[in-house]
């Protein structure tokens, strides 16, 4: 590398941060002089989010040279021999791949609201943007993080965020209450989480996820030398174990964040969020933060075959479960929601089976369709005045071409048709999941599970594409719809095309079918910082977890996802795609009112929370009325009444001053006398 | 010559007979002289480990003491006159309203 | 910091590395200032007795002496006297010493008796014998300066007294007010005892080095001694005159009655500047003179600081936490923050020294500001005679808003809330603390701070959020106190981002003493 790439390289790295500040300062301008802007702050945020998306492509260029970073930025407490806490930027082919994804999506998420809030007269703007620039920020932070306490930090703030986005209508009766929701649901992981960074510090004396320091390899050194371990301190537990512990206080964020079960059920109520919102936060990124986290730190879980059993089993059951629920839906984005949580169930899938490249491109294509569906949806609902009801929709193909191809292609890819971007990576995951389940009951299971949901989601997906474009139009909105503008159209075009082709990058049946080097993001994720790269990943697995895949050709995979994806979707068509479609799911009877409620999952975790959650209140809160409050009862009036002791010494005779002066004196000399040896 | 621990001996007990006087003598005017008793018992020290070390700092400064235990007193006595004024006593345990 | 160097700079000319060489007098211009105008104060009264005739002529003398004192002083610190490489100033055969630290606390000590002579116009209208409170402010304010400047325990000892019987007239400056006369009684008395035991402590330390300089002293110490106890002994009775001055924990037993009963504007004098000054004392000689290095083995007096700082930050604050009347509150508190600032001189063993002693300094830096304020706020109230309670206060931010807003100033930044210079300089103690290990001490410090906390927001709560009770009306706003107050605001709200220019000379010259 000659000298002037390795400055330009330097360079490209020392602005890194600015992808994450340029946010942070629409999020400040939007916030303090939105109101004064023409478009109430959406200028700022489209403009800092579209140098965020250059600059992290320039990053991910000079990261396709071969370049990586990981350095700290700022320290808050560094103690030395204990730990440290600092931010620091960790830039490598994963956090740079994501990095383009996020900004990408946040910047077209920007452009939509034009057209969504904007052109639609919506009230607090300035607020909306600066939400969406402090999540930019966030969540842009988050990714290049190289430490886990940074990651929990900015962790927090998504889901901050969150909160205030999916609450953006507060005069309304449900978006306060879903927006509490989702901040309570995913605390109640994130406690978890906190638990487990307090918990990595004290084990490893360190947080940070890359270089010979960080934990994962110090853990690995652990396990691998059988020496370091004596250095931990494992608190009693044998290290493995330990670290499957710590595995699972992590995982606690990671469920709550990226909706699996049974934290999901935060994600179908932050519908009530706006639009952009759901796809930007809801889809694409901010519960993409969970996966992804497991991804940075995949070389720790890689040691722990129990935590990587787990993931892929929650991961398998949501896929499914979530697609069940989402085939009864009448509200469009209700069905997307669902299917947001079954698709992570997809990506948890496969980073439990092993398929570490196989997630990560799940995540990746995911990204994009999921958000091309969520604005397509939002296209729809512009469209039909803000009404969500499929059943009042249909034959809006004509009306909304644009709209409807996009959202076709986004659909097909999230059924897993080929040869659409979901197609190649839920095929890759799946058949991660069937390669090493074939050793492994528990994820052959899981595998079943992610399979028998491909069927699911080929139906409920067709459904929706069917209820909504074809037909007949079933009201008077829907013959009328509402045009969208360019502002709608844009992202749409980019994020379909995205979701066309972005498959095409990693075609590993068709690799294996012809022998040619096509798989990029393979090659992608291989290279990297030493010790974090699939390469890596794939060795610790079969060593330290014991994985072994059993020799299968993927297009035999590929051909069973690919024929239950046509027959679910071949079931919604011949159910659905007349001009007046039955409402057929009522047929299903007691199982569609089960649907209908999710599983009742909202009442049975309401009657846990009322029945346990009451007895536990009841004695927490006795708890907390007579020893929490007695004790800062008992702290402050101890102290005011050891404070009225004290104020009793002074007794106004000075002759008692005299007294307790020289007594005090005393008292000194001699404590110091003995300790200083006078008196020997 | 008598030896330096010798005075030592002496300053200690009248700087005790000093401190025992504050002690438990309620008379402001006692007081005064206790703290002159304490003073002087410095100032036994000083010209005893003056005289010791061959040196005059000792000396001096205990006329130093002794100027201002003088200058000590004037203000001491002042104040006490107004004790008496206000209080109508020289007790010094009298004043008691600032408290607690 | 940049600022400060760049007047380093202006004052000593672009190629002077070291302080020019000047006259000892011109080192000591701020003492001889102060002490000047005592005497010229002295002299317009015995031309003109009459107190109600010439009270402006009082107050401007001796206002225009501190300040010209205080300028003084800045100067002399701006242009490096006896900072960097010449070291510091050794006046007549080392008894006084210029240096870095004695200036920086001159501006201490004559910032706050400007502003304490400033609101006292007002306070004292209508009263007699005006020029001698002026005076004895001023005498008071040279002992203190002397202190910081003192290079023998001869002229500690001399300084101090030089401070100390100013103060007592002072507190019993009310004649015919019994609070203030029991108040001047009680200081008096145990400020008599504690100065015994403090000229015993010299004369044994005396006994076992045979000298009374502080370099002197050190030299001999840093050869070992065999006369260990009689040296522990002296040295913590020489620590006990210190915490007199200071108003430590056992020896503060006079602050709570002498801060309540003094008039308010001499409450702001005694507990900032006089407790500064115990402090400048207290660290030069035990830095100096006693340097841990010498003697720690055999007289630990940091182990002797440590219990005092905890036990002193601790009752100061609890006791405060209990009290009705604000004043009192303010005196505890006081109390409190002297264990705050003796964290540095607990801290002295660990190699840290500048930082922890120069923590300490800009402590009390800000700490001279809002204390100052906040008395003098409490001299307003006085001058308004709505009363001495928290409740008494109530609602008066609705009849006296600026002055509410500055005393809620004073009350956040006492608390190390972000409103003022405290929470900088409360935050470089803790730093200081825990980068020496002493945790215990850190948590201490936090803790008595949340207490502190508590109280301190009554303060804010009764003068914003009670209602007034029916009576409450203020009978006009004298400029002096106002001005005095709303300076000591504005100060102490500047010394939040100002900080650095302070922290910067404060480390250097307490950094200097162990050179």
């Amino acid at each position: 590398m000659s000298v002037a790439e390795a400055s330009t390289t330097a360079f490209a790295f020392e602005v890194a941060p600015a992808i994450a500040v340029l946010p942070l300062a629409s999020f400040v301008i939007a916030l303090f002089a939105g109101k004064y802007f023409p478009k109430k702050g959406a200028l700022a945020g489209v403009t800092a989010t579209g140098g965020s998306l250059l600059l992290s492509l320039w990053v991910m260029l000079t990261v396709a040279g071969g370049a990586y970073y990981n350095e700290e930025i700022y320290t808050l407490v560094s103690t030395p021999e204990s730990f440290d806490l600092h931010f620091g930027v960790l830039l490598d082919p994963l956090s740079a791949l994501m990095l383009v994804i996020v900004s990408l999506v946040s910047f077209l998420v920007h452009v939509f609201s034009l057209g969504y809030m904007n052109d639609e007269g919506e009230r607090g703007l300035p607020r909306y943007y600066a939400g969406l620039g402090l999540f930019s920020f966030s969540m842009l932070a988050f990714v290049f993080a190289d430490n886990l306490f940074m990651s929990f930090v900015f962790f927090e703030l998504v889901g901050l965020c969150s909160w205030l986005l999916i609450g953006h209508w507060y005069r309304e009766d449900a978006p306060p209450s879903a927006a509490k929701k989702a901040f309570l649901v995913t605390r109640f992981g994130d406690y978890f989480f906190l638990i487990g960074v307090v918990a990595v510090f004290a084990t490893f004396g360190t947080a940070t996820f890359a270089g010979s320091e960080s934990f994962p390899v110090l853990a690995e050194e652990a396990l691998t030398d059988g020496g370091a371990g004596g250095e931990l301190s494992t608190f009693g537990l044998g290290a493995q174990t330990w670290f499957t512990v710590l595995g699972f206080l992590i995982l606690g964020g990671v469920i709550g964040k990226s909706a699996q079960f049974p934290l999901h059920t935060w994600l179908p109520d932050a519908m009530e969020g706006p639009t952009p919102v759901s796809a930007l936060i809801h889809a694409a990124t901010m519960v993409a933060a969970g996966v992804y986290l497991v991804a940075r730190m995949y070389g720790f879980y890689a040691l722990s075959p129990t935590a990587l059993a787990v993931i892929a089993f929650v991961g398998g059951f949501t896929a499914l479960f979530a697609a069940s629920m989402a085939v009864v839906k009448r509200d469009v984005k209700q069905v997307l929601a669902y299917s947001t949580i079954s698709q992570y169930g997809y990506m948890m899938l496969g980073l439990g089976a092993g398929g570490y490249v196989a997630a990560v491109f799940h995540l990746m294509t995911h990204a994009f369709f999921k958000a091309l569906l969520f604005l397509g949806a939002g296209a729809v609902i512009i469209a039909m005045h803000h009404r969500q009801d499929m059943w009042e929709m249909g034959g809006l193909r004509e009306k909304l071409p644009v709209t409807y191809y996009t959202f076709l292609a986004g659909s097909l890819a999230l059924a897993g048709i080929v040869p659409f971007a979901g197609f190649w990576s839920k095929d890759e995951v799946l058949y991660e999941a069937l390669v090493h389940g074939l050793t492994d009951p528990l994820l052959l299971v899981a595998y079943l599970m992610g399979l028998i949901a491909v069927f699911f989601t080929g139906f409920y997906t067709f459904r929706m594409v069917l209820l909504t474009f074809h037909g007949e139009p079933r009201t008077h909105t829907a013959r009328n719809p509402h045009l969208p503008g360019w502002n709608v159209k844009f992202p749409l075009v980019v994020l379909g095309i995205l979701a066309t082709v972005i498959g095409l990058t990693n075609m590993t049946p068709v690799a294996e079918a012809t022998g040619l080097e096509i798989e990029f993001l393979h090659t992608w994720l291989e290279h990297g910082i030493e010790g974090l790269n699939s390469e890596h990943y794939g060795e610790l697995l079969e060593t330290v977890a014991g994985y072994s895949a059993a020799e299968l050709s993927p297009l035999l995979a590929a051909a069973l996802s690919l024929a239950l994806a046509l027959g679910g979707a071949g079931l919604a068509y011949s159910l659905y795609s007349g001009d007046r479609p039955d409402r057929h799911t009522d047929r299903l009877g007691d199982a569609r009112t089960l649907l209908m409620n999710n599983y009742y999952q909202d009442e049975y975790q309401v009657w846990i929370a009322e029945t346990f959650g009451t007895g536990v209140a009841r004695l927490s809160d006795r708890f907390d009325q007579s020893i929490v409050d007695g004790a800062v009862n008992g702290v402050s009036s101890v102290s005011l009444f050891s404070g009225g002791r004290i104020r009793r010494i002074q007794t106004g005779i000075v002759s008692n001053y005299a007294t307790l002066l020289t007594l005090g004196l005393v008292a000194l000399l001699l404590v110091v006398g003995l300790t200083g040896g006078w008196f020997l | 010559m008598v030896a330096v621990q010798y005075y030592l001996l002496l300053s200690g007990a009248i700087f005790c007979i000093g401190l025992f006087g504050i002690l438990t003598r309620r008379n402001a005017l006692f007081f005064l002289m206790s703290v002159e008793l304490m003073l002087n018992a410095a100032n036994i020290n000083l010209v005893a480990f003056s005289f010791q070390y061959g040196n005059l700092t000792g000396q001096v400064f205990s006329l130093f003491i002794t100027a201002l235990a003088a200058a000590e007193v004037a203000v001491g006595i002042g104040i006490i006159l107004v004790l008496y004024r206000n209080f109508g006593d020289v007790d010094v345990t009298k004043a008691t309203t600032l408290r607690w | 910091m940049v600022i400060s160097a760049s007047l380093v700079t202006w004052f000593s000319g672009p190629t002077l590395q070291t302080a020019p060489p000047i006259g000892d007098w011109v080192a000591l211009t701020p003492v001889l200032l102060l002490g000047l105008t005592a005497l010229i104060l002295f002299v317009i009264d015995s031309i003109d007795p009459d107190d109600a005739s010439n009270t402006p002529a009082l107050a401007g003398t001796a206002a225009v002496g501190t300040v010209l004192a205080l300028g003084a002083a800045v100067v002399l610190l701006a242009a490096g006297i006896g900072q960097g490489q010449g070291g510091a100033l050794r006046l007549y055969g080392g008894q006084l010493i210029v240096d870095g630290m004695a200036l920086f606390f001159t501006v201490i000590f004559t910032s706050v008796a400007t502003l304490v002579i400033v609101a006292s116009y007002d306070y004292l209208a209508d009263r007699v014998y005006q020029a001698e409170y002026y005076m004895l402010i001023l005498l008071a304010a040279t002992g203190m300066t002397l202190m910081a400047a003192a290079g023998s325990l001869a002229t500690v000892f001399i300084s101090l007294e030089l401070a100390s019987l100013p103060s007592y007239a002072l507190v019993a400056f009310l004649k015919d007010n019994r609070g203030s006369v029991e108040a001047g009684l009680k200081y008096f008395l145990i400020g008599a005892l504690s100065s015994a035991i403090f000229a015993y402590g010299i004369s044994l330390v005396y006994g076992a080095t045979g000298r009374l300089g502080l370099d002197a002293i050190a030299q001999q110490l840093s050869g070992g001694t065999q006369l260990v106890g009689i040296l522990g002994v002296g040295v913590l009775m020489v620590a006990g005159g210190f915490a007199f001055k200071t108003a430590s924990v056992p020896f503060h037993f006079w602050a709570p009655a002498a801060y309540e009963g003094a008039p308010a504007p001499v409450s702001a004098f005694l507990s900032s500047a006089s407790k500064a000054a115990g402090f400048v004392v207290a660290f030069r000689v035990f830095a100096v003179a006693f340097s841990p290095d010498a003697v720690a083995a055999s007289v630990d007096w940091t182990l002797a600081f440590w219990l005092l700082a905890a036990v002193t930050m601790t009752i100061g604050n609890f006791a405060a936490a209990t009290q009705d009347k604000v004043k009192r509150m303010l005196a505890y508190s006081s109390v409190g923050h002297a264990g705050y600032v003796l964290i540095g001189l607990a801290a002295l063993n660990a190699g840290q020294n500048g930082l922890v002693l120069g923590a300490s300094m800009i402590h009390l830096l800000v700490y001279g500001f809002m204390n100052t304020g906040a008395f003098l706020f409490v001299a307003l109230a006085e001058h308004w005679e709505i009363g001495r309670t928290f409740e008494d206060y109530n609602g008066l931010g609705t009849q006296a808003p600026i002055a509410c807003v500055a005393m809620s100033v004073f009350m956040f930044s006492l608390a190390g809330l972000p409103v003022g210079g405290g929470f900088m300089s409360k935050y470089f103690i803790l730093v200081g603390a825990v980068g020496t290990g002493h945790f215990v001490l850190a948590a201490l410090l936090l803790i008595n701070s949340a207490l502190s906390l508590y109280y301190y927001s009554r303060v804010v709560r009764s003068l914003w959020f009670e209602d007034p009770a029916d009576s409450l009306s203020i009978d006009g706003y004298p400029v002096g106190l106002y001005a005095a107050v709303i300076g000591a605001a504005v100060i102490t709200f500047l010394l939040l981002p100002g900080i650095f220019l302070a922290s910067d000379v404060a480390t250097s010259a307490a950094s200097a003493l162990f050179a």
